[in-house]
């Protein structure tokens, strides 16, 4: 798994930081965030979804495993109930 | 005819909101906002969400279903939108603009935001919270009581502005004095005396910054202020007078309220719950929950203070928001929506144990912060403000107890007290 966060979308809210210190950090001097590992360990995998997903401004992307770095991406649990809100917000976005 | 007959039963929530009923305890009205009219069209035109997943769509869905109000458009709702200094304020904030103006104001600001400068803080935080409670020993050890409210949970905020600021303390107290009125004159309902006495305040909070704008200039020191200045010298087309101005008010009138009215809270929540109260002698995780629990039961701007505005026709729950509709949301009804928190009346700092800030275990979000391109910009910097203080407090003062019940501010907007007087419990009788 890889994570990339768009850098014009960032609203520097931190709120990765706080997620996964680890993992996010904020550029210095304007506090945008950035992703300071190449591959996400296994064991992180889940919590970098929850952080994609609790972005305010859903500007973390997650790439599950298409490097092949890890096979088992995929028999991870199903998205968090916040992931799945965000694709389908309550079916009711709906415009007439 | 389903959605008017249900409207019928409540003309306008905002008016609702500010019954004597409501002021002390607006939760059983927004749980039948919530349940019975949760797409509500108040009589003034205004929309108003009142259901966690409705609340949550929509600000995220700010910049792109919904846009900030064009210049002129204020007008709709603010007759005196033209004239009005404090309405003139509001429109050059953050709150107010869309990207890409909206990405370039927040950067130039959130570099004093960044996580590890707001932990930076945190020791000189920790100090004034022990002086402050130094300050309150004497009287209450004496067995008098203190208002907290005052000399404890307003005066936190404005300290640590006036650090972040490079302003006199009792600069900050002056202008502090005026941010109720600006907020209240913002309200959608106010009347035309309260946007005077909101205008007379903003103009004396311009003014100040006038002033303080040109000693930071040729004097710049390691602030805020001294920052915004350099940027706006650097490149006037970065941030125009109005933007640094108003940028400079916004914070005010976003930062000062609003966390001492979650101060407020949280020890009326320690003293009403003492069976909780274990959450403040643990380690950081533990307090973090109490801390976040307190922001969800709640939240100090009940609503959305910036119109979010229909880019198109929207159906939500079977009611059409027309296109151009001004869109609010009420916060603390999301943050009370069952559908989201279970048993949601009730304080339980367990539901935000060990999670990441802001998300429920159950992969809520807790809404008082926001979410989406406004997210609150002082977020982390209230927590931490909320952290370093409860603990000590309760140290400090372990029987400490409500010396007359609290006096509520009679605020539609903001959830706060006028007065919270406590007393040491040993003194009492």
């Amino acid at each position: 798994m890889r994570v990339v966060v768009d850098q014009d979308l960032c609203g520097t809210t931190g709120q990765c930081v706080l997620t996964l210190p680890g993992t996010f950090r904020q550029s210095e001097p304007d506090g945008v965030a950035e992703v300071c590992v190449a591959t996400v360990p296994q064991a992180l995998h889940a919590a970098v979804r929850l952080a994609a997903s609790q972005c305010p401004v859903a500007a973390i992307r997650v790439i599950e495993s298409d490097a092949g770095d890890d096979e088992r991406a995929s028999a991870d649990p199903a998205p968090s109930p916040a992931e799945a809100e965000q694709r389908n917000p309550g079916g009711h976005d709906g415009t007439v | 005819m389903d959605v008017q007959e249900t409207t019928a039963a409540c003309r306008d929530a905002f008016a609702e909101l500010a019954s004597p009923a409501c002021i002390n305890d607006p939760y059983p009205f927004m749980r039948w906002l919530r349940e019975h009219d949760p797409v509500h069209r108040a009589a003034s035109g205004l929309f108003l969400l009142s259901r966690h997943a409705d609340i949550y769509w929509a600000l995220k869905a700010t910049g792109d279903a919904f846009r900030a109000p064009a210049p002129g458009e204020l007008a709709r709702y603010f007759p005196r939108a033209a004239t009005s200094l404090s309405l003139n304020l509001l429109a050059s904030t953050l709150a107010m603009k869309d990207p890409p103006t909206h990405t370039r104001l927040r950067r130039l600001i959130s570099r004093d935001f960044t996580m590890r400068q707001i932990d930076n803080l945190r020791p000189s935080i920790a100090r004034i919270v022990a002086a402050r409670l130094d300050g309150m020993a004497p009287a209450l050890e004496r067995g008098d009581p203190v208002d907290l409210h005052r000399e404890f949970a307003l005066a936190l905020p404005m300290l640590v502005f006036a650090e972040l600021f490079g302003m006199p303390q009792d600069d900050m107290f002056g202008l502090a004095a005026g941010i109720g009125a600006i907020l209240e004159g913002l309200s959608p309902h106010a009347s035309d005396p309260q946007l005077a006495a909101a205008d007379a305040a903003s103009a004396r909070v311009q003014a100040y910054f006038g002033g303080l704008i040109q000693r930071k200039r040729t004097d710049p020191r390691h602030d805020i202020v001294s920052m915004l200045v350099g940027a706006h010298d650097d490149d006037a087309d970065t941030l125009s007078d109005a933007e640094l101005i108003s940028m400079l008010w916004g914070m005010l009138l976003g930062g000062f309220a609003t966390t001492a009215a979650t101060i407020d809270h949280a020890v009326v929540a320690m003293l009403a719950y003492p069976e909780q109260r274990h959450w403040l002698q643990g380690d950081a995780v533990d307090v973090e929950a109490f801390v976040e629990e307190v922001l969800r039961c709640d939240a100090p701007a009940m609503f959305s203070s910036i119109p979010r505005i229909a880019q198109r026709d929207i159906e939500l729950g079977g009611v059409v928001i027309p296109k151009n509709a001004d869109v609010r949301v009420l916060i603390a009804a999301g943050n009370r929506d069952p559908d989201a928190f279970a048993d949601p009346d009730r304080f339980d700092p367990a539901r935000f144990y060990g999670t990441s800030p802001g998300m429920s275990t159950d992969g809520k979000i807790m809404l008082s912060f926001g979410h989406g391109i406004h997210f609150c910009l002082g977020a982390q910097l209230a927590r931490v403000q909320l952290a370093e203080s409860l603990p000590r407090i309760q140290a400090r003062f372990p029987t400490l107890a409500l010396a007359e019940q609290p006096t509520r501010e009679p605020s539609v907007f903001l959830r706060t007290f006028r007065a919270l007087p406590v007393r040491l419990h040993a003194q009492e009788g």
